[in-house]
């Protein structure tokens, strides 16, 4: 009985949690990326993962096979994020109260964008085919194979990004622009650029998180809306500009939300969520880890 | 002209009051929103003679929006907080002036009770947004707007999706007249007075020593408690300040409208207040006014051309954060607060 429960109910629910905790986390990881090194907070990130997965649908449409469009769509992507810190968070970057006003601005970006996506794509819900089909049985659980693959490919994705961040020559100037602006500018590094570049990485990481979800949760103009609280939830959690706390966090919190679903009904996950996002930050308002760049 | 630039205070029977740059920037809002009363009054007017309803109406709506705008410019322009979450008290307004309503149709009981619940709703809600800075405080207000309305939402009792419907006309008893919340343009003139009341409540409590330790927090933290001052407090009262003032605001909402959905509190409604301060100008109380009109025009001349007004909109408010950080009250309000020093300097 016990096990029948396990093997029915608790296993598939945390795999659907895990698959769900990995996509938050690639979206959160754009998000924490792009805080701890830019300092600003993209509000128009979720509408970044909605083009993301309007463009797989787009370009899936007009037979661009799902393997390929793991790579373009990311490649399309960069190149929108670095125009939108260099024509728009730049113009702002040096106004005082630097939070609130690219938080203001890339608010009417995320509004823009969405409208945007509604014009150009028509305001219903869209669901491409799951690109593997058919389920797996692990130790007589039986599971989705297209999630397992979304949990092992996300582990792959954060993997790599943290290997970056840490460990290249690329990361290090990063990290030292993170650090302390004005020393890495002054050591050679280009401050700009980087912040560009780096702004572009976080929106194609959403970009990516949009291509995965989308045969899972369906793509749709306020697609982006549903998903940002929680992944700002996740990055608060875990702490802002924390990779490994945008991880742990991820997970956790998505575990929180699919096993207490079980107990009690799913309305309650946002005030779950959120009441673990206040304790937090009551108990320790950085977060559970540190910032990047920062030690 | 009144010369307000004599600092002196000679040892005779009473010393000038002394205006300062704050003091004059405040007086100028003030003339700012008697323009501003005059021209809804030749609105008013002109509907009365169309015997217009929807324009009217719509003005009004404008009026109740730009309350909660006000509130949002307390925090936003007082305490350098961004609420991304005024639509709770907003929305909280709106349902319990409802439920009353739809209990005993008395216009004071039902802005009582509203009043009540935002304060104590708004102190503890406080306790919590307060205890962070900067951006964590913008995604608590969020969250805890999230929260309620998803509670809201799927409360059977208060409607659930649907909201609330059927709430009945009342008369607003004012001592001397009473105006009954279905007449358009009684109602317009009610809303507008009110809304100037919230207005001169605002700028009375924020033009006291109390605004003044709210600027000095935004700008310097740190040294305000070593001058004697409790921070948590003064913004806990800024806090509670704005909750009231957006629940008051949005407790007109079901006279005039007849119904209470939780659009209401969801974030498109605290995002639309944002956008109105932003546009209208933060930290100048009238800009809140402004901004309330000028984003209803808007919205409904463009809308009236295409369904994605928003695109427009929100480019608007992108070019308004780039290129007129101070909003709209940025350009007009130095003319007027030139005119008020006499071109003096």
């Amino acid at each position: 009985m016990f096990l029948d429960y396990i093997q029915f109910v608790l296993a598939p629910q945390m795999v659907t949690g895990l698959s769900l905790g990995m996509a938050v986390v690639l979206v959160a990881l754009g998000l924490t990326i792009i805080f701890g090194l830019l300092d600003v907070i993209n509000m128009a990130h979720g509408e970044f993962y909605a083009l993301g997965a309007y463009l797989a649908l787009a370009l899936g449409a007009s037979g661009v096979s799902f393997w390929l469009l793991i790579v373009i769509v990311p490649l399309l992507m960069m190149p929108i994020g670095y125009v939108v810190e260099r024509g728009l968070i730049q113009r702002v970057f040096n106004m005082p109260d630097r939070h609130v006003t690219t938080l203001l601005l890339t608010f009417g970006l995320g509004l823009v964008l969405e409208e945007g996506l509604k014009v150009v794509f028509g305001p219903t819900t869209q669901r491409p085919a799951t690109p593997i089909p058919g389920a797996v049985e692990v130790m007589g659980v039986i599971l989705p194979t297209y999630r397992m693959f979304l949990i092992g490919l996300g582990a792959a994705i954060v993997i790599a990004v943290a290997l970056v961040v840490n460990k290249t020559r690329l990361g290090a100037m990063v990290r030292a622009a993170a650090f302390d602006r004005n020393m890495a500018a002054s050591l050679g590094v280009p401050v700009e650029r980087v912040f560009a570049g780096t702004f572009a990485f976080g929106v194609a990481l959403a970009g990516l998180a949009g291509v995965l979800l989308a045969p899972i949760y369906s793509v749709f103009p306020t697609m982006g809306r549903d998903f940002i609280f929680l992944a700002f939830t996740v990055v608060i959690v875990g702490g802002m500009g924390s990779i490994a706390g945008a991880v742990v966090a991820g997970l956790v919190i998505t575990q929180i939300q699919a096993l207490s679903s079980l107990v009690v009904s799913p309305v309650w996950s946002d005030p779950i969520v959120f009441s673990i996002m206040v304790l937090v930050l009551v108990l320790r308002p950085q977060g559970l880890f540190g910032r990047l760049g920062h030690g | 002209m009144v010369d307000i630039n004599v600092v002196e205070a000679k040892g005779t029977a009473r010393p000038k009051r002394v205006i300062d740059r704050l003091g004059l920037a405040m007086r100028a809002s003030h003339v700012l929103v008697a323009l501003f009363v005059v021209a809804a009054l030749i609105f008013a007017a002109v509907g009365v003679i169309q015997d217009d309803r929807f324009f009217l109406r719509l003005g009004t709506e404008a009026l109740i929006f730009a309350g909660l705008a006000l509130s949002v410019d307390i925090l936003l322009g007082y305490t350098g907080l961004l609420s991304l979450g005024q639509a709770l008290y907003f929305g909280l307004g709106a349902y319990v002036s409802a439920v009353v309503l739809k209990e005993v149709p008395s216009f004071w009981a039902a802005m009582a009770a509203a009043l009540v619940v935002a304060l104590v709703i708004g102190f503890l809600a406080g306790l919590i947004a307060n205890r962070v800075r900067g951006v964590y405080f913008a995604l608590v207000t969020f969250g805890l707007a999230q929260v309620a309305a998803r509670a809201v939402y799927n409360t059977r009792s208060l409607g659930a999706s649907d909201g609330l419907i059927g709430v009945p006309v009342v008369p607003i008893d004012l001592g001397v007249i009473t105006v009954m919340s279905n007449s358009p343009a009684g109602f317009f003139l009610f809303t507008l007075g009110f809304i100037v009341v919230l207005y001169a409540v605002c700028a009375y409590l924020l033009d006291t020593p109390f605004g003044r330790v709210l600027l000095a927090l935004r700008a310097n933290e740190r040294r305000v408690p070593s001058l004697g001052y409790s921070t948590r407090n003064l913004r806990l009262s800024a806090y509670v300040l704005a909750a009231v003032i957006a629940s008051l605001s949005g407790a007109l909402y079901p006279m005039l409208r007849g119904f209470v959905s939780p659009e209401l509190l969801f974030f498109t409604t605290s995002g639309n207040a944002v956008i109105t301060v932003v546009i209208g100008g933060v930290g100048t109380l009238a800009g809140a006014l402004y901004g309330g009109v000028i984003l209803t025009v808007l919205k409904s001349v463009i809308g009236s051309l295409t369904e994605h007004h928003l695109i427009v909109i929100g480019l608007l408010f992108m070019a308004t954060v780039i290129f007129l950080p101070k909003g709209i009250m940025g350009v007009v309000r130095p003319l007027i607060e030139r005119m008020l020093r006499g071109g003096k300097r």
